[in-house]
Parts: structure tokens; sequence; C-alpha cells
């Protein structure tokens, strides 16, 4: 009965310490690491692609930095509202 | 860097004026492909109750990319297990075996990086257009925003879109490559530093090699997730 009674106790902490290593898993993992990797590249990705099109555009209809210079900022509000809706989506995870 | 450099195995093949010649990024790719098939194949050729080290990992491996699939993009996603998988380990296998010494990193090379975010892009970009016509283009225009910005804002939504192929490869590309050139670098100061002061920077190098191991994992983890995302962007419009 003694043994018993103490493989239950043991079994308790044991699932208590599971538990409590699976809440700080949860909180600081590699996956948040992972996301704010994933963060920084989206803002520069966007600029980049905006200008490039710009760039594209000039070549094209002979404008040379007008338009370069409009899809610049474009680019970076696009950088910007991807960088928002990651963090809107963490949040809702959260 | 000698590390990144490209060259030839065997004879050149020039197939309409395309270099097809056979590299040593070719070579890489076909042992980290080979040792997938490997693990695979011994992982899944004796299934018993209690697993074995090798059965347990290739377990671990399938419910792990079945579990991400499930979070991110729903159970109508299941479907694309097969791809994401396929995708997920070929980048993971690639990255670690370019940890090895004396071997190449075949997901240094942006080209390498970009053809796999371009066929994500190019697939889940046709499978919106198959499932939901010609309304996949609403992905371009929120609700509830004043007629008077919507050209802006549906110029802002392309360039958003478009960025994504490029923001996933060079994501992949620039931390392989950024972590290789700095044990590289940190090897270097070893030689440099001689006897004397030599030790911090070996010390550094150990632990970057470590950091480096998470950060092939990570990346491959964060290929996958974020193809999982865009998949879910195309299969359920307007979550």
């Amino acid at each position: 009965m003694k043994k018993i009674k103490e493989i239950t106790t043991r079994l308790e902490i044991a699932k208590k310490k599971i538990k409590n290593l699976k809440k700080n898993n949860s909180e600081s993992n590699a996956a948040s690491l992972g996301k704010a990797l994933k963060i920084s590249t989206e803002l520069v990705a966007a600029v980049v692609v905006g200008s490039t099109i710009g760039y594209l555009f000039d070549n094209w209809f002979d404008t040379k930095p007008l338009l370069t210079i409009c899809f610049f900022f474009m680019g970076v509000a696009a950088g910007i509202l991807n960088v928002f809706r990651s963090a809107k989506k963490m949040h809702k995870k959260i | 860097m000698q590390q990144f450099e490209v060259y030839k195995i065997g004879p050149e093949i020039n197939l309409g004026g395309i270099n097809l010649s056979f590299t040593n990024s070719s070579l890489f790719m076909i042992i980290s492909s080979g040792l997938i098939l490997l693990l695979l194949f011994f992982g899944t050729k004796k299934k018993s109750l209690v697993p074995s080290k090798i059965q347990l990992i290739t377990e671990m491996s399938y419910t792990f990319v079945a579990k991400m699939i499930n979070d991110t993009a729903g159970s109508s996603a299941k479907t694309f297990f097969p791809f994401i998988f396929t995708l997920f380990m070929f980048v993971l296998f690639s990255n670690m075996v370019g940890m090895l010494p004396y071997s190449f990193t075949v997901t240094s090379h942006i080209i390498v990086t970009f053809v796999l975010a371009a066929f994500v892009f190019v697939g889940v970009t046709v499978l919106g257009f198959v499932k939901h016509g010609i309304k996949y283009l609403e992905l371009f225009v929120p609700k509830g925003v004043p007629i008077v910005l919507l050209p802006l804002i549906i110029i802002i939504e392309i360039i958003s879109y478009l960025s994504r192929p490029v923001s996933l490869s060079v994501r992949l590309f620039a931390n392989m490559m950024a972590g290789h050139t700095m044990l590289k670098v940190f090897g270097g100061f070893v030689i440099s530093l001689g006897l004397l002061g030599g030790w911090l920077p070996l010390g550094f190098s150990v632990a970057l090699t470590g950091l480096e191991i998470l950060v092939a994992f990570l990346q491959a983890y964060v290929f996958a997730i974020l193809t999982c995302i865009y998949l879910n962007d195309a299969l359920n419009l307007h979550h």
C-alpha cells in the first residue's frame, strides 16, 4: 500500500513537471525566434520589390526618377502593412 | 569565399544554350535527398509498436509537419501534406548537410532558395484562381476602404503580395550565408591571434556552430510554416 502511495505522489510530481515544461516552451521556444526573423525580412523585401517595380516602370515610360521614388514609398507602406499584419496574427494566437 | 563556390563535376553539358553541367551544388542536393529517402525507408521498414530510434525520428517529423499544417492552414490543406513535408525535409537536410565540414550549403545560394519560393508563390496563386476564380482578386481589396484611397491601397497590396517570394527566399539565403560567413570570420581570428589570444574566438566559433544548427532547423521550419500561411490565404479567402 505504501508503495502505491509513493508511486502516485511521484507520478503527480512528474506530471506537474511536464506541465511546467510545456508552459515554458510555449512562451520562449524556437518558434518565437523564427517569428522575429520573419518580420525583419518582410519589411525589407517589400521595399526592394516596390523600388524594383518603380525602376522597371521608369525604364518603360522614360520618366527616370519619378516612378522609382513613388514606388519606393509605396513599398515602404507595403512593408509596414506586412509587419503590421504578422504582428496582428501573432497577437491573435496569444 | 571558397566554401560558396560552385564548380563543375564531370563534363560540361550544354542543352540549347543552357548550361546544365553537374555541379557540386547538384551533388549536395542529391546527397540531401538521398539522406531523406534513406531515413524514411529505414524508418518505415519495421513498423514495430515500440519504435526504434530511427522510426521515432521519422514519426516525429511526420507528426510535426502534420500538426503545423493543421494549426496554420486548417484541415482543408491536408491534401498538400506531401508537398510541404518534402519542402520542409529538403530545406532542413540541405541546411544540416551544409553544417558538416568540407560540405557545400545548397541553400546559401539565392537562386536555389528563390526557385523554391517561386514554386510556392506560383503554385499558391494558381491554386487561388482555380479555387475562387476571378474572386481571388478580392485579396487585394480590403474591406471598408474609402473609394478615393482604393487605387493606392490596391497598388500597395499588390506590392505586398509580390514581396512574398522575395522575403521567403532572401530570409533563408541570408541566414545560411551570414551564419557560414560568421563562422569563417571567427575561424580566421583564431589563426591570426595565434596561441595566445586565439582561445576566445575559438570558444565563440563553438558557440556559433550550435547557434547555426538551431538556425538551420528554424529556417526550414519558418519556410514550411509560411508556405502553410500562404496556402491558407489561397484556400480560405477572408478568414
